[in-house]
């Protein structure tokens, strides 16, 4: 009777491979998979090489087999070690302890060719039994191939050799998203990851993308990151949570610390709810957002500040402007995020933002302007869909936010309506004129599940803050 | 006949200066890194591509140890394993399956003396040869000896 038939037992569960950053794993849905050959793609200096590297490092730990880095027509082998000594996660010792094996793969390449290459793995598999085999560059080795047949034939082999053996391959190359149809080593790829950058204004964007993780729960999309002395710094892309989003029932207003506006909200906004404050220059945007925190920390909640534009030292002068003390806010729980409009990264603010909302258990949160973040991304759509998770995550953990928005930005970009369907309170600041004076107005035009007070009501700033009139 | 520490082998076998090993293996890369490590670590290696060739192998030469795909041409790796079992000269050789699929289970009730999970690590293979050798020299014994 034939055995194997039958129903199969529960297959083991794959063991993986640390990347040396949790973002990175957590994306790759716990690391690469052990025993697969994965393909890191991407142009010259896209990092390709960084995150093997760190990869490696990550990985020397555990049982004595070595890991091999095998370079091959691209860089030579002395280059690509002095730049590795510039990262922290550098350990020379790992080196000499032949605990991370640099080798050559050239002089083998050029005098016999790409037949050169199986045979030279099986020895190095047969007397150093390594666990990791990282080959840099492979798509170089296309240049001394004589035709894509011989390629294919090789790729079958060496395909063979490495699912045979207990080991991990990481094959690098600049290769194009073009390429990926036509070369046959993505045929024979459990995984491929892209590594991208993209020029935005005068700096630059990178983004990791998995394009395939063969048994594996991986978060698809593009995945923002930088290069540090680290290695990557990776920011995962901000999905919706799972859980359910509806109000529950009982639930409690939050005063926003102006009386007059709760009178407006018929006692406050909801715990959890979103907030857009819009209004020209000088309406008093900043003002009431603050307000809204310093509130909070007079009910034991504490707040996070994110600011684009006003530095915290020039947002310590407008609170203390507030009849507040700086360091007595910040002991009862007033954080600040500033990132400079010109060096703004969605996704690494993004990730700042959760990390001080967990760590502090925030619960309220300013962003100051949100018109920042859309004069900053490079994809409106992308954008919208991490402010609708964003609201999300902010309802699912009862989080109170407020999120200003000048109206001349709001004129000059089509996000202004998407802002507003994500808003469970709109509020409008004004500057009218009338003859040679200027007053500023408030109006709640917008108030999910509540009965708002429509009125169009003045609006001061004073040495208490704002009062609504 | 006599084994390798001097005393006598239960089968009649001609006495072996190292431990034979019968590897049935259809894939080229398992059956010669297979081959290579165990070679290597010091036993004779035999290798067979298929069940039925893997077969009259075990009845002929009689192996100190059969290591087995389940997933070879001809007869698969447990009908192997329960044929070589349910025979007289051939139910005292210790069988490992050693696998590309997670069939622990089904591998034990075949007869099957161990079994491993492919890829293929040295180490565990070694290992794993080491004790079913071992754990037969013993039986050997105990059956000498009684």
């Amino acid at each position: 009777m034939s055995g194997y038939n039958d129903t199969p037992e529960p297959a083991e569960t794959l063991h993986r491979l640390p990347t040396g950053n949790p973002q990175l794993d957590a994306i790759l849905g716990g690391g690469f998979p052990a025993n697969s050959i994965n393909i890191l793609m991407g142009e010259p200096g896209s990092g390709k090489t960084i995150l093997a590297e760190r990869l490696i490092f990550a990985n020397t730990g555990g049982d004595a087999r070595p890991i091999l880095y095998l370079t091959t027509l691209s860089e030579p082998l002395p280059k690509v070690v002095r730049y590795l000594q510039q990262f922290r996660f550098f350990d020379a010792d790992k080196l000499t302890s032949g605990a991370i094996r640099y080798e050559s793969l050239g002089a083998d390449l050029e005098a016999r060719g790409i037949a050169a290459l199986v045979p030279r793995l099986k020895e190095l598999i047969e007397t150093l039994s390594p666990k990791i085999i990282v080959i840099d560059s492979f798509k170089a080795i296309h240049d001394v191939s004589e035709s894509l047949p011989e390629m294919r034939r090789m790729l079958y082999e060496l395909s063979g050799l490495l699912t045979a053996y207990d080991t991990t391959a990481f094959l690098l190359g600049e290769y194009g998203e073009d390429l990926i149809s036509s070369f046959p080593e993505f045929a024979v790829a459990d995984g491929i990851v892209e590594l991208a950058r993209k020029k935005l204004g005068t700096r630059d964007e990178r983004y990791l993308r998995v394009l395939k993780l063969r048994g594996s729960n991986y978060q698809e999309g593009l995945h923002a990151f930088r290069i540090t002395s680290d290695g990557l710094d990776v920011f995962p892309r901000l999905t919706s949570p799972t859980l359910p989003l509806a109000y529950p029932t009982g639930d409690v207003r939050l005063s926003t610390g102006v009386a007059g506006l709760d009178k407006m909200l018929q006692g406050g906004v909801w715990a959890g709810g979103a907030t857009l404050v819009e209004g020209q220059t000088g309406a008093g945007k900043t003002t009431l957002a603050l307000q809204f925190i310093l509130e909070g920390l007079k009910h034991g909640e504490p707040g996070l500040y994110v600011n684009f534009q006003e530095n915290p030292i020039q947002l310590a002068r407008t609170i203390q402007s507030l009849g507040s003390d700086v360091a007595d806010a910040r002991a009862k729980g007033l954080h600040f995020l500033y990132a400079s409009p010109v060096e703004l990264q969605i996704d690494s603010i993004l990730v700042a933002l959760f990390r001080t909302i967990e760590e502090h258990n925030i619960k309220r949160v300013v962003v100051d302007a949100v018109g920042d973040l859309i004069g900053a991304a490079s994809d409106l759509t992308r954008l919208h869909s991490y402010l609708n998770a964003l609201a999300q995550h902010f309802v699912v953990r009862r989080i109170a936010s407020v999120m200003t928005l000048e109206t001349t930005q709001m004129s000059r970009n089509t996000m202004d309506g998407q802002i507003s369907v994500l808003s469970d309170v709109i509020i409008r600041l004004q500057l009218e004129r009338y003859g040679d004076k200027t007053r500023r107005t408030l109006q709640v035009v917008k108030a999910r599940g509540t009965n708002q007070d429509l009125n169009v009501r003045e609006l001061h700033i004073t040495s208490k803050g704002v009062e609504v009139m | 006949m006599m084994l390798r520490d001097g005393r006598q082998q239960a089968n009649g076998t001609p006495p072996r200066a190292r431990p034979l090993i019968l590897v049935i293996e259809r894939d080229k890369h398992m059956r010669e890194l297979a081959g290579h490590f165990l070679v290597t670590a010091g036993y004779a290696v035999e290798l067979a591509l298929d069940g039925q060739f893997g077969l009259e192998q075990a009845r002929t030469l009689l192996p100190d140890l059969v290591v087995t795909e389940i997933m070879i041409p001809g007869i698969d790796g447990l009908a192997l394993c329960r044929q070589l079992k349910v025979d007289s000269a051939t139910r005292h050789i210790p069988v490992l399956v050693f696998s590309m699929l997670a069939a622990n289970g089904r591998a034990r009730e075949a007869g099957a003396d161990a079994f491993l999970l492919k890829p293929l690590a040295e180490h565990r293979l070694l290992a794993t040869v080491k004790t079913l050798l071992e754990a037969r020299l013993a039986t050997t014994n105990l059956e000498q000896s009684s």
